[in-house]
């Protein structure tokens, strides 16, 4: 079983590793630049509706034109094969990681030769790098992703940052403060790494002195990523294989959890008037929270992706559920959630607020996680400062978190207001929809509301999906979405799960790879064959029976767009209505002066 | 709607098990807790009544939400743990200052929470159903152990093998009891007596938990009624209204 995946992974890895020594720039525009616009050409003129997306050009011009999907057919075939062929070309994968370190190493240093020996030296010192942790290491990431995945985080904060198993964790998360004070650490005490955290302060300080930013270090084993945000230092130092990019981007988002807790400006004022504070003891008892976050961050595609998932609903149902949500309001109200089984169900936001700035999907994750981590029992309403950093990293909300559904506390409704003092009004609009609720029998219907099995598209090669469309005309300035079927076998263990996020994790930073971004990627791995593809339009990841042919794999995307664009009403929350709460509107804007000043006095002065 | 017609809250450090004891109280059991965010609102039915409770976070970072939770109080928790003798200062350094928003006549109660961490007679899981069956006998009872622990405050008789070492005693939190009253500007006369208002509890045994909250609703039913009667005169002003109205005046 481990050779296998350790096999596979191999072979996955250098098979489509890579293609810099022959770069070929048409290549790269496959589909988006040169395919499409043929494509759309001729469905254009078949097709009575100009505004339809790409997709449904595609989809139409397979069944209305066989002839002219043969063609393109053939023609993509000859696409893939370029692509594939230029991939087998070079196999060097083993030295890719390395090679790249190297060259990330020259941004950092330019003429500190020594400092990638320098930056090894030390974290090998601070025990987080290690040879000797050889076979298991070097298996396979999933083997050890399945013991992360077992639920025992309490005793995270209890490990033993000696022994190897603490070494062996595949993701290790560090937050410090400029200072070098421990803040936060995924597994192991704070206290018990104070000395390995001054080790990673040392170093971002060692190459600050040369006027330089220390990005990240690679070795053979682990990729350590380092992300500076005013005060605070987070460190990443990974075994999972995923690209300095996206883990990067994880740290961005412990950074925003740390923010929507604490505001952006209040943690510069902390430092700004004593270096060397201890900022547990504003974020003690905060720690489930970021943990929360991290093992979302490795379980749920959301996070990659950047895009929110929403429940599968009858639109008819979300609809009367969104006008629901638009009558219950009152002054300062400028958001309401309904989420079912920590998913989106609709989201109605305030006119004047949201007026040239959308909900960004991060905020909302970050929402969604917050509600996950806090415990509400029985009937109990929370009412609780939030910051959404990326809608405004300086003020607060005050969210309203209640579940409709006690005992079972599945359904929840999330209020956000910005007045402090708002509670009481807040809740009433709770009374009322709830009241709405109960006469349309809402809680009964949502019940019955789950995701979707991939054998509904049809498909039989087709194992699961991602399916994440651009702003297009219709969405504009909507929540960024994604649809996705449930993961099913045989990606239903936890560790299978996990290999199939780390195929995708593994194909989207192929994608979006800054340095030879790929527009389409075909790839055959040992136990299944992924195609990704990114147009104007969408993002889309396919997962496949091993058996697949390409030409298969084609159509059935042709048909898993088409399904798509049928169900769309249904996948994806469309057109979400909006309220007006604000009667003096400059009140709550997002730049509003006074609002900022008032919500961030929330008691922090206090303690400096 | 139901409306409540009184605010109770729980204030106190984080982790002396404020939710816990709640919990214990609402749904009879004890399960595993996160830190509270914000605070949590709750409605009992107490009789004819309807009760708000108020579960605060105790962590510093919603501190300044604290005063706003209090305003309007009829009856404040101040909940320690008695493993922590921290936890008792943090009550009066940090947290009874925000109590400056609660009515001028609002009572309050010092818990010291996990008691069954110390003492013997703690650590008998009690059905606490039966203990609510008669108010009286329960405060009894209380009574009752009290004078037991006071004999041998020091050894407690060790049941399940896990004894800690007690850090706050009763006489500490009857000590800080009359300091709070005198912060009030309470004298002697119209002051709750000590023995009365400060409890241990264990929100993991059920110990004294129901006594507590029983105790504390009875002593607020004055209140309830009042705020009855000022409702009848101006029937359209809401809870949070009266609560700033009150607040006003306490202070002037
Ligand atoms: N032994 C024992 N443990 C308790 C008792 N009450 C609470 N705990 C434990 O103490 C911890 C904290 O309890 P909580 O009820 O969450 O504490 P809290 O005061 O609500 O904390 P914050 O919400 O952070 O302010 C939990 O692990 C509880 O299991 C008790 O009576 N005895
Ligand atoms: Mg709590």
């Amino acid at each position: 079983m481990e050779g296998d995946n350790h096999q596979d992974g191999e072979a996955e890895g250098v098979q489509i590793s890579d293609h810099s020594s022959e770069s070929d720039p048409a290549a790269d525009t496959l589909l988006g630049n040169h395919l499409l616009p043929d494509l759309a050409a001729k469905s254009d003129s078949s097709t009575a509706n100009r505004n339809q997306t790409t997709k449904l050009h595609l989809s139409d011009v397979t069944t209305e034109e066989p002839g002219q999907n043969e063609e393109l057919c053939s023609q993509l075939e000859a696409k893939l094969e370029t692509d594939e062929a230029k991939v087998s070309g070079s196999r060097n994968d083993v030295s890719a990681h390395p090679a790249d370190g190297g060259a990330e190493g020259n941004a950092v240093d330019n003429d500190q030769s020594d400092s990638g020996e320098f930056v090894v030296t030390m974290l090998a010192k601070a025990k987080l790098e290690e040879q000797g942790i050889g076979v298991k290491g070097r298996s396979s990431p999933l083997s050890e992703a399945g013991v992360e995945e077992s639920p025992s985080f309490k005793s995270h904060r209890d490990e033993d940052v000696t022994a190897d198993s603490w070494r062996q964790h595949r993701k290790h998360i560090f937050v410090l403060s400029e200072a070098g004070k421990p803040i936060y650490s995924r597994y192991g005490s704070e206290e018990a790494l104070s000395s390995t955290m001054g080790v990673m302060m040392a170093l971002v300080s060692f190459v600050q002195s040369g006027d330089n930013v220390i990005h990240s270090v690679y070795s053979e084993e682990h990729t350590v990523v380092f992300l500076q945000k005013g005060p605070l230092v987070l460190v990443c130092v990974s075994s999972s294989r995923q690209s300095e990019q996206q883990l990067r981007g994880e740290l961005l988002y412990v950074y925003y959890q740390i923010i929507s807790m604490l505001t952006q400006a209040s943690i510069s004022r902390i430092f700004e008037h004593k270096k060397n504070y201890d900022l547990r003891r504003l974020l003690a008892g905060s720690e489930k929270i970021l943990d929360g976050l991290l093992n979302l961050v490795d379980s749920d595609p959301s996070f990659l992706l950047a895009a929110v998932h929403c429940l599968p609903l009858a639109s008819s149902l979300r609809d009367s559920l969104s006008q629901i949500l638009q009558k219950a309001i009152t002054p300062n109200l400028v958001f309401s959630i309904l989420i079912a089984k920590n998913q989106l169900l609709t989201i109605v936001q305030e006119k004047t607020v949201i007026e040239d700035s959308r909900l960004e999907p991060a905020d909302v994750h970050l929402l969604l996680n917050l509600i996950g981590a806090s415990s509400a029992f029985q009937a109990g309403e929370i009412w609780t400062p939030i910051c959404l950093p990326l809608f405004n990293p300086d003020c607060y909300f005050y969210a309203y978190i209640s579940y409709l559904d006690p005992p079972e506390c599945t359904v929840c409704l999330l209020l956000l207001s910005t007045d402090k003092e708002a509670f009481y009004a807040v809740a009433e609009c709770k009374r009322k929809i709830e009241e709405a609720m109960a006469a349309q029998n809402s809680l009964s219907l949502i019940a019955k509301a789950q995701l979707y099995s991939v054998s509904q598209v049809g498909v039989s090669d087709l194992r699961h999906f991602m399916y994440k469309p651009f702003d297009v005309p219709d969405n504009y300035r909507q929540l960024t979405q994604f649809t996705s079927p449930e993961m099913e076998a045989p990606y239903s263990s936890e560790e299978e799960k996990m290999r199939l996020l780390d195929l995708y994790r593994y194909m989207h930073s192929r994608i979006h790879s800054t340095s030879r971004p790929l527009k389409l990627i075909y790839h055959v791995a040992e136990r299944e064959t992924l195609l990704a593809w990114v147009t104007s339009k969408f993002e889309l990841y396919t997962c496949f029976s091993p058996l697949v042919t390409k030409t298969c794999a084609i159509t059935a995307i042709t048909k898993l767009l088409r399904w798509i664009k049928k169900e769309e009403d249904r996948l994806f929350i469309r057109y979400p209505p909006k309220y007006s709460t604000t009667p003096n509107p400059s009140k709550s804007s997002k730049s509003s002066k006074s609002e900022q000043q008032d919500s961030t006095d929330n008691g922090y002065l206090s303690l400096l | 709607m139901k409306k409540p017609d009184v605010k109770v809250v729980l204030l106190g450090d984080m982790n002396v098990g404020k939710t816990s004891l709640l919990h214990r109280y609402m749904e009879r059991k004890f399960k595993d807790t996160v830190s509270t965010v914000g605070g949590a609102f709750y409605l009992k039915q107490w009789g004819p009544y309807n009760i708000s409770i108020w579960d605060t976070a105790g962590r510093e970072q919603f501190h300044g939400l604290g005063s706003m939770y209090c305003r309007g109080a009829a009856a404040i928790i101040l909940t320690y743990d008695v493993t922590s003798w921290q936890s008792l200062g943090e009550l009066e350094e940090r947290f009874l200052s925000l109590t400056d928003t609660a009515n001028h006549d609002c009572i309050y109660a010092l818990v010291g929470n996990k008691v069954d961490l110390t003492d013997a007679k703690a650590q008998l899981s009690q059905d606490s159903d039966g203990l609510s069956e008669d108010r009286s006998t329960a405060a009894a009872g209380d009574e009752e152990e009290r004078t037991e622990l006071q004999a041998a405050p020091a050894s407690p008789v060790s049941l399940s093998g896990s004894v800690l070492r007690k850090q706050v005693t009763l006489e500490d939190a009857v000590a800080l009891y009359g300091r709070i009253m005198r912060y009030k500007g309470l004298d002697e006369t119209s002051k709750l007596p000590a023995d009365k208002m400060c409890f241990e509890t264990s929100a993991k045994t059920g110990y004294n938990v129901d006594a507590l909250f029983e105790t504390l609703f009875d002593l607020v039913l004055p209140s309830i009624l009042r705020k009855r009667n000022e409702d009848k005169e101006s029937p359209t002003v809401d809870l949070e209204e009266v609560g700033n109205k009150r607040s006003r005046s306490s202070c002037c």
